[in-house]
């Protein structure tokens, strides 16, 4: 579903991802962990088409097209969901008019008929209820004055709204308490489906206890250091990224 | 300014006006202008504002006369038909009486200055050149037992086909203790020549009494516009005030505020979308004379192309005036770089117990929200509008008048529409 070859990317100048390669299969959940500064919000970020973000090698193919080839919007339609770390706020565009606008795209990218308002409503509702979500927040300006655990749950309704092939969630345990935490693990394990991958994005294990993965990565200067299963979570917990430095520079 | 106004022209068509109740206003009127000029860029107030191409619009059409036509009925239906409002007409600064004698509720009394026995003030910046060419104006009363069913339409109309053309209208409004209205103030304009209108309108409100006011300015880029509104507030009286302006030249609004009761509130908004080479400028000022009473204003614009705007607020708490809470805000996007607004805050506090705050921002369309949204399926070009949409539409959710915020809305889509067509180019 996604090949990542040897992938090179910078900001500003900087070389964040430095020959990054990934293979990942329908139905699979990946980890993605690593030290502040590793570049795994890089690796999200350029998947999800950010042109602040440089590709300077490398490729990505994504259901066998180029994915580096697609503008944001065609990824996103195409089944690419990327759950920011920091949500933007967006005053005065309403919540339920993007979450509305964003699954038209894709319907219409699919060749489907636009949904219909109350098939809509009750999808949303539906959904947010599953995340323990009021659906007053429907009718707010996407992200306004959300609180930090709103934000990723509002991430997480959309996501459920869209139904993504592949699912990258940055960060999205971070901020958040542990009720919160647990509707919003709730809300992705749902989502898990043989014909989706997802891509889970952490700085801490504690997420894992949630969201069982199928892989572990570890990610530090750029690159994947080390593979494994879940246990691979266990042991980063137990002896922090230290390690790592060594291991990358040597 | 390197245009002056041609005096013995002027004088000439103001001696060639009907000698009726105004005559001596209007001399009085010329008198003033003659000795003070109007205003130009080394008056502070004015510093932005070049009325150079005012001026020679106006000698233009006095050299060539002074004529004054009528406007079609067909272009003054277009606009009345596309609001449901109870019309008056000024066409070309001519007061259409037909309009003005269809209009019969209880309450409400329409008059015509040049019939009252007082003159109408010119003592503020082209107020005198209004009241020098004022054909007639409107003396609008209004008392408790008003009940409209719809909000009053007040249409500045204006058509230049044969040649240039100057017109001048003049509102007074009474509101009398307690009573209630609304209004819209419509701009409108039509033809192929060049214009300037100039208008004065003056809103007093006795003690208790509400005025919910409007002003939609959508003229032709052949014409040029500036306006004065001047509000007087008694004990708890309350006004409450929206100005968009989509369209025009050159166009100056003067706001003038007066606070003079306790209890009083004074909320005002303006929206301006500007493109091409449009010069808007909207300059308010609240004088907070007694205490405790709100004044909060919110102005925003979207400039794009060589767009010039001014916004320049200023507040002033005058000694005593406690428990004054005055509040204002500014925002600006600028979508070329060749766009400049220049934004003024200004506070003048002379009283102790006063709470006053201001703020302004001037920025472009957020990189990280439309971002945000493309990774949501919407195009690059389907975000800008909606975050434009949704910044211009908070002036539209907080304009007085219920029933046309829906016209309106249509109003702000089309202009922002054309906004970014003309941001590509």
């Amino acid at each position: 579903m996604l090949e990542i070859k040897n992938l090179q990317a910078s900001v500003g100048g900087n070389e964040i991802l430095r020959g990054l390669s990934l293979d990942i299969k329908p139905g699979e959940v990946h980890a993605i962990m690593g030290p502040n500064g590793s570049g795994k919000s890089t690796l999200a970020q350029v998947i999800a088409g950010n042109d602040a973000y440089e590709v300077t090698g490398g490729s990505v193919r994504y259901e066998n097209e180029d994915l580096l080839d697609l503008d944001p919007e065609e990824r996103a339609r195409r089944g690419v969901f990327l759950g920011f770390q920091y949500p933007v706020e967006i005053p005065g565009v309403n919540n339920a008019y993007l979450l509305k606008a964003a699954l038209n795209a894709k319907r219409s990218h699919e060749g489907l008929d636009e949904i219909d308002a109350f098939e809509f409503l009750k999808l949303a509702k539906e959904k947010m209820a599953l995340l323990d979500m009021d659906p007053k927040f429907l009718n707010r300006g996407v992200n306004e004055g959300f609180s930090g655990g709103e934000k990723k749950r509002n991430e997480i309704l959309q996501m459920a709204v869209l139904e993504p092939r592949l699912a990258v969630l940055d960060e999205t345990d971070s901020g958040l308490d542990i009720d919160a935490l647990r509707s919003v693990a709730e809300g992705v394990n749902a989502l898990r489906h043989p014909d989706r991958a997802i891509i889970l994005v952490t700085h801490y294990q504690r997420l894992l206890d949630y969201i069982e993965p199928d892989f572990v990565h570890v990610l530090s200067g750029g690159r994947i250091v080390r593979s494994g299963g879940k246990s691979l979570a266990l042991e980063l917990e137990e002896k922090g990224y230290d390690w790592l430095k060594e291991a990358a520079n040597g | 300014m390197k245009s002056q106004l041609t005096i013995d022209a002027l004088r000439s068509a103001v001696g060639s006006m009907p000698n009726d109740g105004l005559a001596a206003a209007r001399d009085a009127a010329l008198k003033q202008l003659n000795k003070r000029g109007l205003p130009n860029l080394k008056d502070e107030d004015w510093k932005y504002t070049d009325l150079d191409a005012v001026i020679r619009i106006s000698n233009e059409w006095l050299a060539a006369g002074a004529k004054t036509s009528l406007v079609a009925v067909s272009e003054i239906e277009a606009v009345t038909s596309s609001l449901d409002l109870d019309w008056l007409v000024i066409g070309n600064g001519t007061i259409d009486a037909d309009s003005v004698a269809a209009l019969q509720r209880p309450g409400l009394d329409i008059g015509l200055l040049s019939e009252l026995d007082s003159a109408p003030e010119f003592d503020a910046p082209l107020a005198d050149l209004n009241v020098a060419l004022l054909r007639d104006g409107l003396s609008i009363n209004i008392t408790a037992d008003f009940a409209a069913e719809r909000p009053l339409g007040i249409l500045h109309i204006d058509s230049a086909d044969a040649g240039v053309s100057v017109s001048q209208t003049r509102v007074a409004i009474n509101m009398a203790a307690g009573a209630q209205a609304s209004f819209v103030e419509y701009h409108a304009s039509s033809g192929t020549a060049a214009h300037y209108a100039n208008s004065v309108v003056d809103i007093d409100l006795t003690a208790d009494s509400r005025v919910d006011y409007v002003r939609l300015q959508d003229r032709s880029a052949l014409h040029s516009q500036t306006g004065r509104l001047r509000v007087d507030l008694s004990e708890r009286s309350q006004f409450h005030h929206a100005t968009f302006d989509f369209g025009g030249d050159l166009i100056r609004n003067d706001l003038d505020i007066q606070i003079n009761g306790g209890d009083c509130l004074a909320a005002f908004s303006g929206l301006y979308l500007a493109d091409k080479d449009q010069h808007i400028d909207n300059h308010t000022r609240v004088d907070h004379r007694v205490g405790p009473a709100r004044s909060e204003q919110e102005y925003r614009g979207i400039l794009s192309g060589s767009a010039r705007c001014v916004w320049n607020g200023k507040a002033v708490v005058h000694p005593g005036a406690d428990g004054t809470d005055a509040n204002q805000a500014n925002h600006n996007l600028l979508l070329s770089d060749r766009s400049e607004i220049d934004a003024k805050p200004e506070l003048e506090i002379y009283a102790d117990d006063v709470k006053c705050s201001h703020g302004t921002t001037v920025g472009q369309l957020d990189e990280a929200a439309l971002f945000y949204l493309q990774t949501r399926g919407i195009d690059k070009s389907t975000a800008r509008q909606l975050m434009m949409r949704a910044f211009a539409q908070k002036i539209v959710d907080i304009s007085p008048i219920l029933s046309i915020r829906e016209s309106i809305s249509d109003l702000v889509a089309k202009r922002l529409g054309q906004l970014i067509t003309g941001a590509g180019q």
